[in-house]
């Protein structure tokens, strides 16, 4: 009954609202620790479910953002995926051409050199796509034709031994700095004591000296207009 | 004299590429460096450390590792897993085998010079054997799981120890196993979770290894026992480079914060026998990692990611106060990478990879000597001239009318035709007997193009508007083969002369069509070379200082060479420690000869007297400032200007115009890799 409450009905909702937070916060726990409620307040049943329903109804939604953030990370995968096997299949030569090379492979053995002879032959043209190297394999005796397999592996092995170095010398925890700052140290402990280089050299930091700039211009700006 | 109007050029983006490794033939006393953009570089030093020879790069090649057989034989590996010999009387690669190894990185030779070891990214080491033409390979030793960084071969050939990460092993060559395995500690705490990688070893003969390593430790291991004797901590980054002295007294390290420390031998209490290895000097000659390093007799030589080579003499070995006792930094080439074409002022610059052709700005004022200039023409570049296939340019030229451009790499020469007007370009076929060319010039007319090729043979290309033709091939009397690095056109077409790697100068008579003449032997290498447009006298500058002119026509030494050499310029003409690398005239006043090295220019007037060794020397700057009166020096035949400095080139134009090509070393500075972080006190 409404009057049996003291207070009425605005401090019957606030501590509807305290016990709201406080069962959420710590499920299941007691809620007759409420220091707003007289001591001989009878506790209400209602509201223990209704924060139990509450504490359900957030871990459901919490279980289904996860299930949603899943999804979508699947889908962004998926779409990558194809699109790659999109690019991949630009990037593969026609049918037919791959049949010929397999003949050539298969039945000569010779291999191709395309630097050097494709050069002194013609003049005019950069170094030919792959595509072309392997036709002229048929026409002209002289070169050989190597599996395009066989080159990518070399330099993938190059490309690994030299990430392997810069990744030593230069990678992360190797604690190297900019020039600017080695030889502002310079400036600043030698026999004549003077600036960092980006202000004894106008030409150095240029971005870091506009973004300076823009910065004050507006910093003034705002100034006046506050003044204002 | 010498008052002159100067055009002072800073575009010319010049970026030498750092120094990757290097070694010492002390036989020939010659130093073989490579470079990280596959070039290699050798030089004497018993001609005043002159940069001998060049070899140019190439994109596909990579140089890990560097090493000589006997006096003249000189091999590089890779990681294109690649092994190159060179032919250094063609200067180009004379055939790559292919370890099938994966990347070499590194490669070392036996002392008895029969066996090549190579230590590959699979982890193999693998042996070949040096065969008087080419090498073939023998087998491989046990297969390892890491790669393997760093070789050294024992004195006795039957030991090979290598370094891998976090791990040092021993190899038995005659078996081919393993047979010590040492386990490098991380070093301190912080850095335990990195493995520690032994980026050098050396195996020294009473079987102490030697190794640096990436935690900055040098250690001194036991080969037989496999145990640790001594532990030095140099620095807080990598030890990148190791070497040892012939006598093995003395051990030097280079590591990334551009220090160079040196051990030595010493016995700790005087008059004691035992010896320990000892750190005794330290060298901070570099900015950036020391990736290089090697010892000569006299002196520690050094080359890192800074680009420069630096030859630091140790003191308590040199006997004598020479040429030896100075600190020596090579930074730019002995040789000129600028091509001027006077009559239209356009420069042409030669990189590795393309040619840039610029046209000089100028300026209407004139202003009080001293006192610089607003440009109101900017300079332009006119044309950008990529280079077609993998080799890098090693020589380029243009005309002096400007209508000619040429370069050449190792496998072809290419030459261009110009129209400013209209910037057209047109290639221009040239006749089959070229292939590659050491040298290029074009004859003052711009109607020949003299091409030295390989076995010293000069061909007379005759250039016209529709086709070239190979007019003449001039071979040198004396047989030699070696390779022509100078060329000087006489001014009216009729005299060539060519220098070449063994000191020989070789002068052609054009109109006849033959061999005139050979200018008499001096031993030291001829470092620039031009012919007096009026006089038609040679003057020819040498790696020692020394200069000379000969007389074509007479076939002799003139008077002014002989008094040269009698009483001699003045001393501090001879403490020059980079060699002259362009000599040029002056239209306006005959007797005026203009050189350069890399710190100065100067003027020398043949017609003045020379002061002599002992005289004080006066230089002036502003020659205007001072009064007609009180100008003792006018009498001296020589004035120096080091204001402008370092200096790439110095040509003179017409109408007391005078270009000075710089290249400021902080621009270079800029350009450089990242270097390592130093905390100092109070900054």
């Amino acid at each position: 009954m409404a009057t049996k409450q003291r207070g009425g009905v605005d401090v019957r909702r606030k501590k509807k609202r305290n016990i709201d937070v406080k069962a959420i916060v710590d499920l299941g726990a007691d809620y007759s620790d409420d220091d707003d409620d007289d001591d001989d307040d009878a506790p209400e049943e209602v509201t223990f479910e209704k924060a139990k329903a509450d504490a359900v109804r957030s871990m459901r939604n919490a279980l289904d953002t996860i299930k949603r953030d899943k999804e979508l990370l699947k889908e962004k995968r998926r779409k990558r995926q194809e699109l790659f096997q999109q690019q991949k299949k630009r990037k593969l030569l026609s049918e037919d051409i791959l049949e010929e090379i397999e003949l050539a492979y298969t039945k000569k053995g010779k291999t191709l050199d395309s630097e050097e002879q494709e050069k002194e032959e013609s003049e005019e043209d950069e170094e030919s796509e792959d595509e072309e190297e392997v036709v002229n394999a048929r026409l002209k005796e002289s070169y050989k034709a190597v599996r395009l397999k066989d080159q990518i592996d070399a330099n993938a092995r190059q490309e690994s031994a030299s990430d392997f170095i810069k990744s030593r010398l230069y990678g992360p925890g190797t604690n190297r700095t900019t020039t600017n700052h080695m030889l502002s140290l310079k400036n600043k402990t030698g026999m004549n004591k003077t600036a960092a280089v980006q202000f004894v050299d106008k030409k150095w930091g240029s971005e870091k000296k506009g973004e300076a700039e823009k910065f004050k211009k507006r910093w003034i700006r705002n100034q006046n207009m506050v003044a204002k | 004299m010498g008052q002159f109007k100067v055009h002072r050029v800073r575009f010319f983006d010049f970026m030498p590429s750092g120094i990757r490794c290097m070694a010492f033939n002390s036989k020939a006393d010659r130093l073989a460096l490579a470079r990280l953009d596959g070039s290699v570089e050798i030089f004497n030093f018993s001609n005043n450390y002159f940069q001998e020879k060049v070899i140019p790069g190439s994109d596909s090649r990579s140089i890990e590792a560097i090493c000589w057989v006997g006096c003249d034989r000189l091999f590089t590996a890779g990681l294109n897993g690649e092994v190159v010999e060179y032919d250094l009387e063609r200067l180009c690669p004379k055939y790559t085998l292919d370890a099938f190894g994966g990347p070499i990185w590194t490669a070392a030779c036996n002392s008895e010079e029969t066996h090549f070891a190579f230590g590959c990214e699979d982890g193999s080491v693998k042996l070949f054997e040096i065969l008087p033409d080419k090498i073939q390979f023998e087998r491989n030793l046990d297969r390892q799981k890491g790669r393997i960084l760093s070789l050294s071969w024992h004195k006795s050939g039957m030991l090979i120890a290598a370094g891998s990460l976090d791990v040092i092993r021993v190899f038995d060559v005659k078996s081919g196993h393993s047979v010590q395995r040492i386990l490098v500690d991380r070093g301190s705490a912080g850095t335990s979770n990195k493995d520690c990688v032994v980026w050098n070893v050396a195996f020294l003969s009473d079987y102490t290894i030697v190794s640096g390593d990436s935690a900055g430790k040098v250690q001194l291991w036991d080969a037989n026992k496999g145990t640790l004797i001594k532990t030095h901590l140099v620095s807080k980054w990598d030890v990148l480079s190791l070497s040892v002295s012939e006598n093995e007294d003395s051990i030097v390290a280079g590591t990334s914060e551009g220090t160079v420390v040196q051990f030595q031998l010493l016995s700790p209490k005087i008059g004691d026998m035992e010896t320990q290895w000892v750190r005794t000097r330290t060298f901070k000659h570099h900015t950036h990692d020391v990736r290089a390093v090697t010892e000569t007799r006299t002196a520690v030589v050094s080359g890192g990611l800074d680009t420069q080579l630096v030859i630091c003499p140790l003191m308590d070995k040199v006997e004598v106060k020479s040429s030896e006792s100075v600190l020596r930094k090579v930074i730019f080439p002995h040789r000129s990478l600028v091509s001027c074409a006077k009559k239209p002022s356009l420069l042409l610059f030669q990189f590795p990879d393309q040619l840039e052709l610029w046209r000089l700005g100028g300026t209407d004022t004139i202003g009080k000597p001293g006192e610089s200039l607003p440009v109101t023409r900017k300079p332009e570049k006119l044309l950008q001239l990529k280079r077609k296939g993998d080799d890098h340019i090693c020589c380029s030229t243009i005309s002096e009318c400007g209508h000619w451009i040429a370069y050449s790499t190792v496998s072809s020469i290419r030459l261009y035709q110009l129209q400013c007007d209209n910037n057209n370009i047109s290639i221009t076929k040239l006749p089959k007997v070229l292939r590659s060319a050491h040298q290029l010039q074009f004859s003052a007319d711009s109607s020949k193009l003299f091409v030295a090729s390989e076995q010293a043979t000069i061909h007379v290309i005759s250039l016209s508007r529709s086709e070239c033709k190979h007019v003449h091939t001039f071979k040198p009397k004396s047989g030699s083969s070696a390779p022509v690095h100078l060329l000087a056109a006489s001014a009216d077409g009729q005299w060539l002369t060519s220098a070449n790697r063994h000191c020989e100068i070789n002068v052609y008579n054009l109109k006849k069509l033959k061999h005139h003449c050979m200018v008499p032997v001096y031993n030291s290498l001829p470092s620039a070379m031009a012919i007096h447009p009026e006089t038609n006298n040679l003057l020819v500058t040498h790696a020692d200082q020394q200069m000379f002119e000969f007389g074509i026509v007479d076939k002799q030494y003139t008077d002014w060479s002989r008094k040269l050499q009698k009483e001699g310029l003045h001393r501090c003409r001879l403490k020059w420690g980079t060699p002259v690398t362009h000599i040029t005239f002056n239209p306006q006043a005959p007797s005026q000869v203009i050189l350069h090295d890399t710190h100065m220019f100067c003027i020398i007037d043949q017609s003045l007297p020379l002061d002599g060794l002992k005289a004080q020397f006066y230089s002036q700057l502003t020659p205007k400032d001072t009064s007609e009166t009180d100008k003792p020096c006018k009498n001296n035949a020589l004035k120096i200007c080091s204001k402008y400095q370092p200096l790439l080139h110095v040509n003179l134009l017409e109408d007391d115009w005078l270009v000075v090509v710089e290249r400021p070393l902080i621009d270079i500075h800029s350009q450089l890799p990242a270097p390592v972080k130093q905390k100092k006190f109070g900054t």
